[in-house]
């Protein structure tokens, strides 16, 4: 189940960048039980401004799997994300894009 | 230092799909034509922030005011880009922005009426972003000038986040029903035949585009035209919201058709059309060419500061 979690946020794109939440390296647990899943996320800055968006598309695409009947979101702000937390795919993906990092 | 091309050389450069690079590539008529086009793109860009700005201020949320302020620096870099690549090619940016007369601003008439809510701004963030999206997605695709078709990139994706705003907001609005949704029927009752005046002059009566010959661009007016309504029109009924435009098939072909005399009257103080009442292009050529309630107020808001401060400035050295 994890994995296909998992999965499914990996098709969650960023609303502002060309790469996924996952590959953003946002994504700091994820975990479930009874079919409630527990998300722990953060942004890339406390301004986001597509935050909200973020929040909706996450819940929207993990509702989506077989199994799962509730999503809870905690937005955490430790530890700070920074470019670090980038898999070698979304850094390729911005790179790409023309975003130095 | 190389030559300038002739005119026939300059056209097999065009016609070949390569892509020009530098002024000393370029015919004078191609550098005009280029400069006008930017200008347009650099203008449209500028006045959004204070047409967006003015409306953002009435947020209903901190988020949704710092998503509405993210808008407009999105909208302020794009400009930049245009100005930027006017300066490269000898214009003097500052000049530009500060020291033209608000009528010479060249931008689409649509901005110069007031946007009074968050409504209206989502609905223009829906709307008129589509426009600017259909519009720079052409040029992205098949501009001839490398530098602006590079500097694009971004500008799509970003694009794309403003549009998004403007659904999002659009289909929250219609769900909550009752007098919201009274509100953003108004909203887009005066501002759909803005933007679709927003593409300019139908093919019919333009008979010769410059711009396409350069293939500064790669869509007539009514090819644009037609794709923001292929858009707009089955979103806005998805989400339960009247348009007056709808499908029709023609030679197999879908073509998007308007339920109303285009061009016709606009009240831009009441922020009403009359259906009723067909016009002419010329008589729209001379409201825009008149510009609209908000014009001097929204390059007053960037302008007056510059020169004050300017002013000020130069005092104390």
């Amino acid at each position: 189940m994890s994995e296909r979690l998992w999965a499914a946020l990996s098709e969650v794109q960023d609303p502002e960048m060309p790469v996924n939440l996952v590959d953003l390296g946002v994504i700091y647990a994820l975990s479930e039980c009874d079919g409630v899943v527990d998300v722990e996320l953060t942004f890339t800055a406390m301004g986001c401004p597509a935050s909200d968006f973020i929040l909706d598309d996450v819940r929207e695409r993990l509702l989506r799997e077989e199994g799962v009947r509730e999503v809870r979101i905690q937005v955490v702000w430790n530890p700070p994300w920074t470019a670090a937390r980038l898999t070698q795919e979304g850094r390729d993906a911005l790179e790409a894009w023309g975003l130095a990092v | 230092m190389e030559a300038m091309p002739t005119a026939a050389e300059f056209e097999k450069t065009i016609q070949s799909g390569e892509l020009i690079e530098s002024s000393s590539e370029m015919t004078p008529e191609y550098l005009r034509e280029l400069k006008h086009t930017l200008i347009v793109s650099g203008d449209t860009e500028l006045i959004s922030a204070p047409a967006y700005y003015l409306a953002a201020k009435r947020a209903p949320s901190i988020n949704a005011f710092m998503t509405g302020i993210a808008i407009i620096q999105d909208e302020l870099a794009h400009a930049h880009i245009a100005y930027h690549i006017l300066e490269e090619l000898g214009e003097d940016q500052e000049k530009l922005i500060f020291s033209r007369d608000p009528k010479s601003f060249r931008y689409p008439y649509a901005f110069d009426v007031p946007l009074d809510s968050w409504t209206e701004l989502v609905v223009a963030n829906g709307m008129y972003d589509q426009a600017g999206f259909c519009l720079l997605g052409d040029i992205h695709d098949k501009c001839s000038y490398g530098p602006w078709k590079r500097g694009l990139n971004k500008v799509m994706a970003e694009e794309n986040f403003h549009l998004r705003n403007g659904r999002t907001w659009m289909k929250r609005i219609s769900q909550a029903g009752g007098s919201a949704k009274e509100e953003l029927q108004r909203a887009v009752d005066w501002m759909f035949p803005l933007s679709v005046e927003w593409f300019g002059l139908p093919d019919s009566l333009k008979m010769h585009s410059t711009q396409l010959e350069y293939r500064l661009k790669g869509l007539t007016n009514d090819q644009l035209r037609q794709w923001w309504l292929s858009t707009v029109v089955p979103y806005c009924e998805e989400i339960g919201i009247k348009v007056p435009a709808h499908k029709e098939t023609r030679d197999g072909k879908d073509v998007w058709q308007l339920d109303y005399p285009f061009p016709c009257e606009f009240d831009a103080e009441a922020k009403r059309w009359d259906f009723g009442k067909p016009i002419t292009w010329d008589d729209v050529l001379v409201r825009w060419r008149d510009r609209g309630p908000r014009n001097a107020e929204m390059v007053a808001m960037f302008q007056e500061e510059f020169h004050k401060f300017r002013k000020t400035h130069h005092n104390g050295s």
